[in-house]
């Protein structure tokens, strides 16, 4: 059975590991033209390949019935604010930067966050939705706090 | 481009390596099945995604994409024989799953060889299995090494590229066995499908200068770009008597389609559809990957490519695309590098596992513990990885001239499979006839037999290929003819009962229902009326129907050749068919639950005396044994 549990995670993982293989491959080779001035189109073309990406990720928990592992969501965490310190110091940086492409990111990212947000809501519902980052609640010692009345999800 | 290309290519294998490991470390220590056919367990998703990049990498797309810029649309046209190639792999795949689940013939050499009770079938399974495991791998190995060595300015020696390869494909073969193989291969199949759809455009969105069908393809004078030269042309055949306009005919195109139908009817492909988990798989990797997402990259995307590549072939594209877009270049380079990696890979390790299940384990190392039967199928894919990058690196012209065998005799295992699939009255004489005649006209048509006759006797009045109808063509021609014949004198014989067995099980635990006459009629009618269009004598009207309309009495401002046209119709029109079979009367579609395991008691046949013998004079008496079953 372990073994079954074993297989099952790792054939998940392969095809998560394909999806994103495909799908950031070819945000590679549109965000880099992107970036060197080729035009908006190509970086939105980038950031519509990591959405279907993304999308695909979804479409594989779906299918399979599963979720965002932990390790998923970790990678993606630190990935997003790596991008988005790049984003920061390339804007302070770099000559005209700030001119010709910062709006241009920010408004992939936030097209991205976007996605991430509606996945979130359309999943779990908005109020399940922020309790997932609510770990403010899940410190409150008193047993009242875990009330169904009063909010409580334990 | 060169540092980046490598480190993209290392990249590949490190991630190969990384599932290769995860692999073995989840699998079930001990179990040889694990190892060698993955439980017969694989994930839909990878058989789907596989399978289709089997088939794309099979059909060797660089030496496709030379082909179609040596002659045209016409070479292109030979993809719409992927459809009818998908069509009879959906026909028997189904039957052979089955077979696999309920008389645990877990193998298509055990399935062939057991159910008509034949060693010599089983020597003639694994003899293709060999030559798409050695020749024809290693003929795309070679290709991608020289590739690689000129697109990094020989930086990378062809020598060093083929030893690296085989290398890098060994390690993920090794150490996670089939399951491992196949999950990298599904990886892998779906990068390369992105990146041929993204680098093509992106070559036509960078490169200055118009595409196709603006630019013409760069074919030699005196050959047709945009035409099918005629229906049949009664040439003598390749290196005898050159064909006017160029030699794929419409009789050209179709028996290139059962050459194709040899390709999705090899052993490991065969294997690949036995070893997966039941469900839809069976059914949308055929229907929606192959005949629908394959064929129709390569109708729609060879001409753009090739015409973007102009005279100077692939490596002048690579690099005029590297020169504006250095990761667009190294994209291009690796689709063109892992399009021939990819085949490499799976016809090695399911050959080299094939053989070991199937010819070492129950004929020469019968008494093996689970755990050594593990070490001997990884001794043999290091030998087998070892004789591939040998005979890249010192005969590729070996390698070349046996490649072309392994096509045309894998096509001769149709009506065997057929048999074993719908037709009963099939018999083991009929099929061993038809085999031995159908290799006969495949060996005598293709350059080993035509190399060896002429060498030790005299030269033949025809060459490879003659009336411009490929080997597969004339092989099929004879072997069908063979099996019917013989099987009306023989389809009552003693082995009657045996084959009925299973055809029985078929009947009472998976009828397959394909409607009632009008649509059983309609099935096969419209598939004949589909392939005489599409590929055969009427294909030739795809020449101007679209420019010159038969009853226009003038010429349509079409802007695209008439028969790129007619080709991606006809492709459209291809897909229904597959869904109808795989979908419709539901020959795609298998579920685990509710099959009983039926008893198999092949009849226990002597190990035929050469073999015996041969293993006596190396094992020194030790190594008679007998087979497992089915021989």
């Amino acid at each position: 059975m372990q073994d079954d549990d074993a297989e099952s995670r790792l054939e998940r993982h392969a095809l998560v590991v394909a999806v994103w293989l495909a799908a950031g491959a070819v945000a590679a080779l549109l965000l880099l033209p992107g970036l060197g001035g080729a035009g908006i189109a190509w970086l939105a073309g980038g950031f519509a390949a990591l959405l279907a990406g993304f999308a695909g990720h979804v479409l594989v928990n779906a299918i399979l019935g599963t979720s965002f592992t932990p390790r998923e969501v970790a990678l993606a965490l630190v990935l997003s604010l790596a991008a988005l310190l790049a984003l920061v110091l390339a804007t302070l940086a770099v000559d005209g930067f700030a001119r010709t492409l910062f709006l241009p990111l920010l408004a992939g990212a936030a097209a991205l966050a976007a996605a991430v947000v509606f996945y979130l809501v359309t999943r779990h519902g908005p109020r399940r939705a922020f309790e997932v980052f609510d770990v403010i609640r899940d410190n409150n010692p008193r047993a009242a706090s875990q009330l169904p009345h009063r909010g409580g999800r334990k | 481009m060169t540092a980046l290309l490598l480190t993209l290519l290392v990249f590949l294998a490190s991630l190969g390596v990384y599932i290769a490991s995860l692999v073995a470390r989840t699998g079930k220590a001990g179990d040889p099945r694990g190892f060698l056919d993955a439980g017969a367990r694989l994930p839909g998703w990878a058989a789907i995604f596989a399978g289709g990049g089997v088939l794309l990498s099979g059909i060797d797309l660089p030496g496709h994409l030379a082909l179609v810029g040596r002659y045209g649309l016409q070479a292109g046209h030979l993809a719409l024989g992927l459809v009818p190639a998908v069509l009879a792999l959906v026909l028997v795949q189904k039957r052979l799953w089955l077979a696999a689940r309920i008389a645990g013939l877990s193998s298509p050499v055990e399935a062939l060889a057991g159910y008509y009770e034949s060693v010599t079938l089983r020597l003639f399974v694994l003899t293709v299995a060999v030559l798409f495991a050695l020749p024809l791998a290693a003929g795309m190995l070679a290709g991608a090494a020289g590739l690689l060595s000129v697109l990094t300015d020989g930086v990378v020696p062809r020598g060093a590229a083929i030893w690296g390869f085989a290398f890098a494909l060994f390690l993920p073969a090794v150490m996670g066995g089939w399951r491992a193989a196949v999950l990298v291969l599904a990886i892998e199949a779906l990068l390369l499908a992105t990146l041929l759809v993204a680098t093509a455009g992106l070559a036509e969105l960078l490169l200055p200068g118009p595409g196709f069908p603006q630019a013409a393809l760069p074919v030699p004078e005196g050959t047709l770009a945009d035409a099918i030269p005629g229906v049949a042309q009664y040439s003598a055949g390749i290196g005898k008597e050159t064909a006017q306009g160029g030699i794929f005919t419409t009789l050209a195109i179709l028996s290139d389609a059962l050459a194709l139908m040899g390709l999705t009817l090899s052993p490991g492909m065969l294997l690949l559809g036995m070893t997966t988990h039941g469900g839809r798989s069976l059914a949308f990797g055929s229907v929606w990957v192959m005949a629908g997402l394959v064929t129709g990259l390569l109708l729609a995307l060879a001409p753009l490519i090739v015409a973007r590549a102009g005279g100077g072939g692939l490596p002048v594209l690579v690099v005029a695309l590297a020169g504006e877009d250095p990761l667009a270049g190294a994209a291009l380079a690796l689709v063109l590098l892992i399009a021939g990696l990819m085949a490499t890979s799976f016809f090695v390790t399911s050959g080299t596992l094939l053989v070991v299940r199937d010819l070492v384990m129950p004929f020469i190392l019968p008494n093996l513990s689970p755990r050594d039967v593990r070490l001997s199928a990884r001794i043999a894919l290091a030998l087998a990885f070892l004789m591939l990058a040998m005979l890249a690196t010192f005969s590729p012209l070996a390698a070349a001239v046996f490649r072309s065998l392994a096509l045309p005799l894998s096509a001769q295992l149709f009506p065997a499979l057929l048999g074993l699939a719908f037709l009963r009255w099939i018999s083991r004489s009929a099929v061993l006839t038809g085999l031995v005649l159908g290799s006969l006209a495949v060996f005598m048509t293709e350059p080993p037999g035509l190399i060896l006759f002429e060498g030790l006797f005299l030269d033949l009045p025809w060459g490879r290929w003659p009336l411009t109808i490929h080997s597969a063509g004339w092989g099929l021609a004879l072997n069908l003819g063979a099996v019917l014949l013989v099987s009306i004198f023989t389809r009552k014989g003693d082995e009657r009962l045996h084959r009925d067995r299973l055809h029985d099980a078929f009947a009472t635990q998976a009828r397959v229902n394909l409607g009632g006459s009008a649509a059983r009629g309609a099935k096969w009618s419209l598939t004949l009326i589909w392939t005489f269009l599409a590929l055969g004598p009427g294909a030739i009207l795809g020449n101007s129907f679209f420019s010159q309309p038969i009853f226009a009495g003038g010429e349509a401002a079409l802007g695209l050749p008439s028969l790129w046209v007619w080709q991606l119709f006809f492709w459209l029109l291809g897909i229904p068919l597959v869904w109808w079979l795989a979908y419709g009367a539901g020959l795609g579609l298998t579920a685990e639950a509710g099959l009983r395991r039926e008893r198999w008691d092949v009849r226990a046949a002597p190990v035929p005396g050469w073999i015996a013998a041969a293993l006596a004079r190396v094992t020194g008496g030790c190594g008679r044994t007998s087979p497992k079953s089915g021989s």
